[in-house]
């Protein structure tokens, strides 16, 4: 059984789809997501092995979402999409298989077969994905997206992932590995990213420790397992 | 006594051959405020032209002569200035110096003079800022008084012996002061007259001219065809006063108004020979009835007697004429053939403005095709993927969803109009709605407030379901929690607007940028009902996106 999460914004070709993979007798539905947010969330906790891809979606589209995937966690990708023919070739670069909407049953056999072909259960695929050029992050009641630029650091605690920005602080569910993969932010610390245009000083401490001053005058721990990282960032 | 007489004859000689001067072309530059360089030696020319008859027609008198000289150079003077007042004199005075006699020195340095005083009477006039004093007679008569009076003096004190002079001046002085003042007057006052007529006559024919074109502006818009020509022949007809008006096409008469609409019927192929050569020569055809006549080809006992055909041309390219007529018993006006070739001119320019109108509009239409083609695969499918999900829950419910999509794409491919009312503009929307409804489910409500009284409201066809699918596929669609639209028609004054608003304000910048086929809505409405009216979007980003489409409550603007 390959463990397969769907995610597409509309009820029903949602739950479409999961009746017509239920009955190829291949999959374990892991879950449903109706957006992208919701997904990367799933997708990080389950872990699923095939994730069905609508593009069209509010707030993050379907490209956007694999951007903002760790690639050590990246499934095999099915897009499935009702009209879009400027985009057809871009599916062929980033995922395994396309389906167009409605699902034919046995267009959707032959996708099972390729899936079972690239062995899906093999972890992580393999896909050009896009730059991640925007950090979603839930606000009160909209999700606001951020620049990478503009974070000044990340920080990590038992609440979750919180970017420090001029603007203020924002949760996010994306990881420290999938913002330190896809964006220039570095890795100080075990909890911390750190965005290098925005240091100002890094003082050395005894021990190989280290300690950032940010140019709004914040500070974070260096620790001595991120330092020869950081060095190599400033080639120092 | 006799010599006033005598002199009062030569003078009415002089008024004919003056009055004869006033019609003549020479004339022309008198009409005008201001002379220019050209027309004061034209004047000059004249003036000293009168100045000299003035002393052949002159009466010997004692070893001189007693003559009208005077008028010439003292009117120079009045009407163009010292400058030409002296040439003249000097010529008129030059000319009467070589004929001799004991006065012949002194009569030159008087007509000089005579001229200045004339020129000094034109520029005390022009400093006192009243130019139109200078055609007065009492003026002339007045200023030519005093030059004779001085002349008489300039006599007395040059011409010798003295009493010799003396003697003449009593005999002569009298007579010519008086005739020449009178002649001066008189032909100043014909002077006058003729001017006033041309200014009349002027005006006269510019009214006629811009009235024309006014009732005629616009009508060519509707199009080149037996309507409007209808209408534009009964304009012109009743403007200009004439036998008869037709207009045409390349090929048939359109229109035809006045004598001898018996046989010239619209509809009927044009048979004239000249109205053929227009057409095919690009020029203007002129049968005046005296040297070229106008026969009409198709009865014998037309009363048409001459002709003037214009064509109407596009681009260099003729399209039609216009032709005046008039009957046999009447002179064609140089007048009216001024007017046709201007009127034709005229609605030449209509043409080629309405054709562009309809070009511009021809693209819009091409435009808006392309924007429904690019539209519907997408919404297709995803419809169809809905519906196919939905048959298995609930088949009736798939049933109703099938109707209302071939509803929508019956309407689109079946409404081919410029017009249709709000009713069906709804209709054609709720059709569309119903589907995204099902496709969205609860992330979009749409709440719908019309005037009732609006139903039967005229607006453009396709207006509103391209403003609602921009409200759903970029706006409420790209809400995570889903969103509002609002369809709402109210009348606002003498005009009704609808307005359709999202709660996203997610495509502000789209909105901004290509326009998301706005632009064409906007021109479709403002091509059909003016600039008063149009389609207006407001967006605050992430908060709301609003357009509002303004249309009259009349169907057309009159």
């Amino acid at each position: 059984m390959i463990r397969a999460l769907i995610v597409d914004d509309e009820q029903h070709a949602r739950e479409e789809l999961q009746v017509l993979l239920e009955a190829t007798d291949a999959f374990e539905i892991v879950g449903s997501c109706s957006n992208a947010l919701e997904a990367i969330r799933v997708i990080n906790r389950d872990q699923p092995q095939v994730i069905f891809l609508d593009i069209d979606m509010p707030v993050l589209s379907g490209f956007e979402l694999l951007s903002m995937l760790e690639k050590e966690q990246m499934p095999q990708v099915v897009f499935v999409t009702a009209y879009d023919e400027f985009a057809l070739k871009a599916f062929e670069e980033q995922a395994v298989d396309y389906l167009l909407k409605p699902v034919d049953p046995e267009r959707l056999n032959k996708t099972v077969e390729k899936l079972q072909q690239v062995g899906a259960s093999t972890l992580p695929a393999h896909y050009r994905t896009a730059e991640l050029k925007r950090i979603p992050c839930i606000g009160a009641s909209r999700v606001k997206l951020i620049n990478p630029g503009s974070v000044e650091f990340v920080r990590s605690d038992v609440s979750g992932i919180h970017l420090i920005t001029d603007d203020g602080e924002f949760f996010t569910e994306l990881t420290l590995k999938t913002l330190e993969q896809r964006t220039n932010l570095v890795r100080c610390h075990k909890q911390y990213l750190v965005n290098p245009e925005k240091i100002d000083e890094i003082l050395l401490l005894e021990g190989g420790l280290a300690e950032i001053h940010t140019g709004s005058g914040r500070q974070l721990p260096v620790s001595r397992r991120y330092m020869k990282l950081l060095k190599e960032t400033f080639e120092l | 006594m006799k010599l006033v007489f005598d002199l009062l004859q030569q003078m009415s000689i002089f008024l004919v051959i003056a009055y004869l001067f006033t019609k003549s072309p020479a004339f022309k530059p008198l009409t005008s405020e201001h002379l220019r360089g050209r027309h004061k030696l034209i004047l000059y020319l004249i003036f000293s032209t009168f100045s000299i008859l003035g002393t052949y027609f002159g009466l010997p008198i004692q070893d001189a002569i007693a003559n009208t000289r005077a008028i010439g150079p003292v009117l120079a003077g009045l009407i163009g200035g010292p400058v030409l007042g002296v040439a003249t004199g000097l010529t008129g005075g030059l000319h009467r110096y070589f004929l001799g006699g004991f006065t012949a020195f002194s009569c030159g340095v008087s007509t000089t003079a005579e001229g200045l005083i004339g020129g000094l009477v034109h520029l005390y006039l022009m400093r006192r800022g009243r130019a139109d004093q200078i055609y007065l007679p009492i003026v002339a008569l007045g200023t030519t008084f005093y030059a004779e009076a001085m002349q008489m003096g300039i006599i007395l004190l040059l011409a010798k012996p003295f009493d010799q002079a003396l003697a003449l001046v009593k005999n002569i002085a009298l007579p010519m002061t008086l005739a020449n003042s009178a002649g001066a007057a008189l032909f100043i006052s014909i002077i006058r007259d003729q001017r006033s007529m041309y200014d009349r006559f002027g005006a006269h024919f510019s009214a006629r001219a811009l009235k024309v074109a006014d009732r005629t502006l616009g009508i060519l818009s509707k199009g080149f065809n037996p309507q409007s020509a209808r209408e534009l022949v009964d304009i012109i007809r009743k403007e200009t006063g004439v036998g008869a008006v037709a207009i045409t096409d390349r090929n048939k008469i359109l229109a035809f108004a006045g004598l001898g609409d018996d046989h010239h019927l619209p509809g009927a192929p044009i048979t004239s020979e000249h109205a053929r050569q227009a057409i095919s020569g690009n020029q203007v055809y002129y049968a005046d009835g005296v040297n070229t006549p106008f026969t009409c080809a198709r009865a014998t006992d037309c009363p048409l007697g001459s002709a003037l055909v214009v064509p109407l041309r596009v681009e260099q390219e003729v399209i039609g004429t216009i032709i005046l007529f008039e009957p046999k018993n009447k002179l064609f006006l140089n007048l009216n053939r001024t007017l046709g070739e201007g009127l034709a001119n005229l609605l030449s320019d209509q043409l080629l403005r309405s054709r562009y109108a309809e070009q511009k509009n021809l693209l819009t239409q091409s435009e808006l095709k392309l924007v429904q083609a690019q539209v519907n695969p997408h919404f297709l499918f995803n419809a169809l993927n809905t519906i196919i999900a939905v048959v298995r829950k609930d088949s009736d419910r798939a049933r109703d969803l099938l109707l209302h999509l071939s509803n929508f794409f019956r309407k689109n491919l079946k409404r081919s109009g410029d017009l249709a009312s709000l009713e069906d503009e709804l209709d054609h929307v709720q059709s569309y709605l119903k589907i995204e409804k099902a496709r969205f489910e609860d992330r979009l409500q749409v709440v719908t407030r019309i005037d009732s009284d609006l139903l039967s409201l005229k607006l453009p066809t396709f207006t509103l379901q391209p403003i609602i699918e921009n409200a759903i596929k970029h706006g409420i669609s790209q809400l995570l929690e889903g969103g509002q639209v609002t369809i709402s028609a109210q009348r606002i004054g003498n005009r009704a607007e609808i307005s359709i608003e999202d709660n996203a304000g997610t495509y502000c910048d789209k909105l901004a940028g290509e326009g998301l086929g706005m632009n064409i809505v906007d021109k479709r409405i403002r091509n059909l009902f003016g600039a008063d009216f149009g389609v207006e979007v407001t967006c605050i980003p992430e908060q709301a996106t609003r357009v509002v489409v303004r249309v009259p409550l009349t169907e057309r603007p009159s």
